[in-house]
């Protein structure tokens, strides 16, 4: 995800990546410090090593539902959507696995048994069924994910996991958001939750108000270029409760 | 659609999206959600937290000084209600090179948002310390405090991070509905636990001064409690509900909101000011409380803005009883009025033989134009009762990390009274805003209203009239 995250200026976004300072009471308490203020680098608490684990068990499950995906998917939307999983959650986590290393934390060799049965389950679905249950596990992966990072920023004390979890976090964000916009629209829900701007006559140009634009002039936005419209993904029962 | 294609994947959804959540899925970790009991011994993680302290307050005057202008910039003539501190001027909020405001207004927020452009002081403020978080008093308050009561309010963790010429006048005034003719009557004076007695006796009601006794007792509170994970030296006294609202004002103490989680998410409040509760029907930026009763109780039982009974539980929780207790401290609180706004008339309108062209044409401008009026409505205490969602996300990516606090979008908020505006800075729910002008830029940019330069400071000057 790197390359295209800096390209999309994510450099320029972060301000310098300042400390992360935790509340010293939620420390390890054998924590070795490098300074009075400061705990060595790689040491940790209970809350990291949890993070270590469940970031690593949900980020190898990403990768290997999303390449399930990039061979059933019916839409072509959700096979970018798949592609983009796998490329920045193989670089999440490789970075993820270089810091397990340094700190000596060993990770799960495969994904967790929620993953594993979600991986089964979609094994069974084909076309716009696959789509749907994929795109609907994805959004509930990705709220977690969210949230498991945001708390890594504080409750956690090893530096360098904190600042890859503060790092994440917008990306995630914005995957999930992506995989919010790709399930209301294979689900037909409308407007997908962020609609594509409307392109307007421009006013000066019509300098008679009463003149009504042509309607076919005006793209409807439902029908605006949309990969998965030419997919067989139907509309889906009204928004199903987000389980996976 | 004939019937059988509409309905298989309908059932096919069914199958694959609305299963029982299957057994093998784990929470999230308790700590996302609880408060996790300290594992570090208390001298240690003491000792510890006084060496953070100055790199904790470098980080935060850094990210202050990087979306705001915090200089000492009185504005001529304009003096908060009690006289005794000035409105300062000016907007604080710097703007992102190579951009002016009206270049930003000009913008659409996706163009704001994909350029990075929104200027950083519009984002939420982060707390001093968001991994601890919890209330942090103002200077002032503290010494205050510590000389009448001997209670100690100082953290050793953090320190207050705004300058003392951002935040209300202090001690502030206090005016009582029930007493218009007298005007302030707090002597100049904190009300505390020690004097309180001495200053309001004749002027409120047996049941007044007993909530007003309740509303200055301290009672334990996270931060302020004899626990291990307290951050005062001393197993503390507590705090009292008038700590943070001084004399019913603001002291602009700030904390954390109690209704969000996990920690990161739990964005800055900025202490509210109680004058004019007794107008107020949904109370807390976020709870939308119904009433002010609700509030007191349920502040008390939690421990003040933490949101958790379970954590409130242990350090020792007041459970104040609803008939007597509680209503006596609503009843107090519901008679604190706004400071006078002599240029309104009884509609919340300015009158015209006495305010100036400017005021009026700002006048025209929040009723028209800028739209403010359709929230802050002048007949109802300049505001709605209601809560409303900015949207604000529409101009930059959430999710980015500033001083450990996760930047992500606010949501519904309470749309908050403009009565005695100029009296209570920081602006909004978490004190990102500075002045007045701020706010006015503010919300011309997010409202999309396209006023002139004119048109913002005649705004501007309207809202000191309030
Ligand atoms: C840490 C400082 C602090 C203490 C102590 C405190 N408050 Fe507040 N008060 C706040 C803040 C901050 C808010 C805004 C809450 C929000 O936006 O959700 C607030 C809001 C309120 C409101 C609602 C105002 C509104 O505009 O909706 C009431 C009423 C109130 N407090 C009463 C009390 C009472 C009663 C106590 C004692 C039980 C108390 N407060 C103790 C800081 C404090
Ligand atoms: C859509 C409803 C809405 C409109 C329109 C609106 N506001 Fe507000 N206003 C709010 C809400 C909601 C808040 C609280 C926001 C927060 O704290 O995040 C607020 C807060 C404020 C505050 C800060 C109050 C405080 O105690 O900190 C000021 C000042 C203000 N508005 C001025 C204006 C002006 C001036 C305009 C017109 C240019 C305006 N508002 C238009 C809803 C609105």
């Amino acid at each position: 995800m790197f390359p295209r995250m800096i390209a999309a200026g994510w450099v320029l976004l972060a301000a310098p990546a300042l400390a992360q300072i935790g509340n010293p009471g939620n420390l390890a308490p054998d924590t070795a410090m490098q300074d009075a203020a400061t705990p060595a680098p790689h040491q940790r608490n209970a809350h990291d090593t949890l993070s270590y684990q469940l970031l690593a068990a949900g980020g190898m499950a990403e990768v290997a539902l999303a390449q399930l995906a990039l061979d059933r998917a019916g839409s072509d939307e959700l096979r970018g959507f798949a592609e983009m999983m796998v490329r920045d959650h193989s670089d999440a986590n490789e970075r993820l696995a270089a810091l397990a290393e340094a700190a000596n934390v060993p990770l799960p060799e495969g994904p967790d048994p929620e993953h594993q049965a979600m991986q089964e389950r979609l094994a069974g679905l084909e076309g716009g069924d696959f789509d749907l249950a994929y795109i609907r596990g994805q959004i509930t992966d990705h709220q977690k994910t969210v949230q498991l990072l945001s708390a890594e920023v504080t409750g956690g004390q090893d530096a360098e996991l904190q600042r890859l979890a503060a790092e994440l976090l917008p990306v995630v964000q914005g995957h999930l958001d992506r995989a919010r916009d790709i399930h209301a629209r294979l689900a037909g829900i409308s407007p997908a939750v962020t609609p594509a701007p409307v392109a307007r006559p421009d006013p000066a140009a019509t300098p008679d108000p009463a003149a009504t634009p042509d309607p076919a002039a005006t793209p409807d936005p439902g029908a605006s270029p949309d990969p998965a419209a030419a997919s067989p993904a139907p509309p889906a029962a009204p928004a199903a409760p987000e389980t996976p | 659609m004939p019937v059988h294609r509409a309905l298989a994947p309908i059932c096919a959804a069914l199958l694959a999206g609305a299963q029982p959540l299957p057994a093998a899925a784990d929470p999230l970790p308790p700590d996302t959600t609880y408060r996790p009991l300290p594992v570090m011994p208390p001298s240690r993680a003491h000792a510890i937290d006084e060496a953070q302290k100055p790199a904790v307050m470098a980080r935060q005057r850094e990210l202050l000084d990087s979306r705001y202008d915090l200089a000492d910039r009185p504005l001529p003539g304009a003096m908060m209600s009690g006289g005794t501190k000035p409105v300062q001027e000016g907007v604080r909020v710097r703007l992102p090179e190579g951009q002016d405001w009206d270049s930003l207004a000009a913008m659409t927020p996706a163009e704001i948002r994909d350029g990075d452009l929104l200027p950083q002081g519009f984002l939420p403020l982060p707390h001093v310390k968001q991994a601890t978080g919890g209330q942090v008093f103002p200077q002032n308050q503290i010494d205050r405090i510590a000389a009448q009561e001997q209670r100690d309010l100082r953290r050793f963790d953090v320190d207050f991070d705004l300058p003392d010429h951002l935040t209300p006048e202090f001690p502030p005034p206090i005016f009582l509905t029930t007493q218009p003719h007298l005007g302030d009557v707090s002597r100049g004076e904190l009300l505390t636990i020690r004097n309180y007695y001495e200053i309001m006796n004749g002027l409120v009601t047996p049941v007044q001064m007993e909530g007003l006794r309740l509303l200055l007792t301290p009672f334990p509170q996270e931060e302020f409690n004899q626990t291990e994970d307290r951050k005062v030296a001393d197993p503390s006294l507590g705090v009292a509900c008038l700590d943070c609202h001084s004399n019913f004002h603001s002291n602009a103490a700030f904390h954390q909101t109690p209704d969000v989680r996990p920690q990161a998410s739990r964005f800055r409040l900025d202490t509210t000011s109680l004058r004019g509760m007794f107008n107020q029907q949904i109370h807390g930026s976020k709870r939308s409380l119904r009433s002010i009763e609700d509030f007191t109780e349920f502040e008390q039982r939690t421990a003040y803005f933490n949101g958790d009974h379970v954590s409130a539980t242990r350090k020792g929780v007041h459970l104040p009883d609803r008939a007597n207790q509680v209503a006596m401290m609503a009843q107090m609180q519901n008679i604190i009025d706004f400071p006078p706004a002599p240029k309104l008339d009884p509609f919340g309108r300015l009158d015209p033989t006495l305010a100036t062209e400017q005021e009026l044409a700002g006048e025209a401008v929040f009723l028209g134009k800028g739209r403010c009026a359709e929230c802050h409505n002048p007949q109802t205490a300049f505001m709605d009762n209601q809560m409303h969602d900015l949207k604000l996300e529409r101009f930059y990516k959430p999710g980015q990390v500033h001083n450990d606090m996760a930047t992500l979008p606010d949501g519904p908020i309470k749309t908050f009274t403009l009565r005695g505006i100029k009296d209570s800075p920081p602006y909004l729910h978490d004190g990102r805003l500075m002045t007045l002008a701020d706010t006015v830029e503010f919300f011309n940019l997010v409202l999309g209203t396209g006023l002139s330069g004119d048109e913002k400071e005649a705004l501007t000057a309207y809202l000191l009239t309030l």
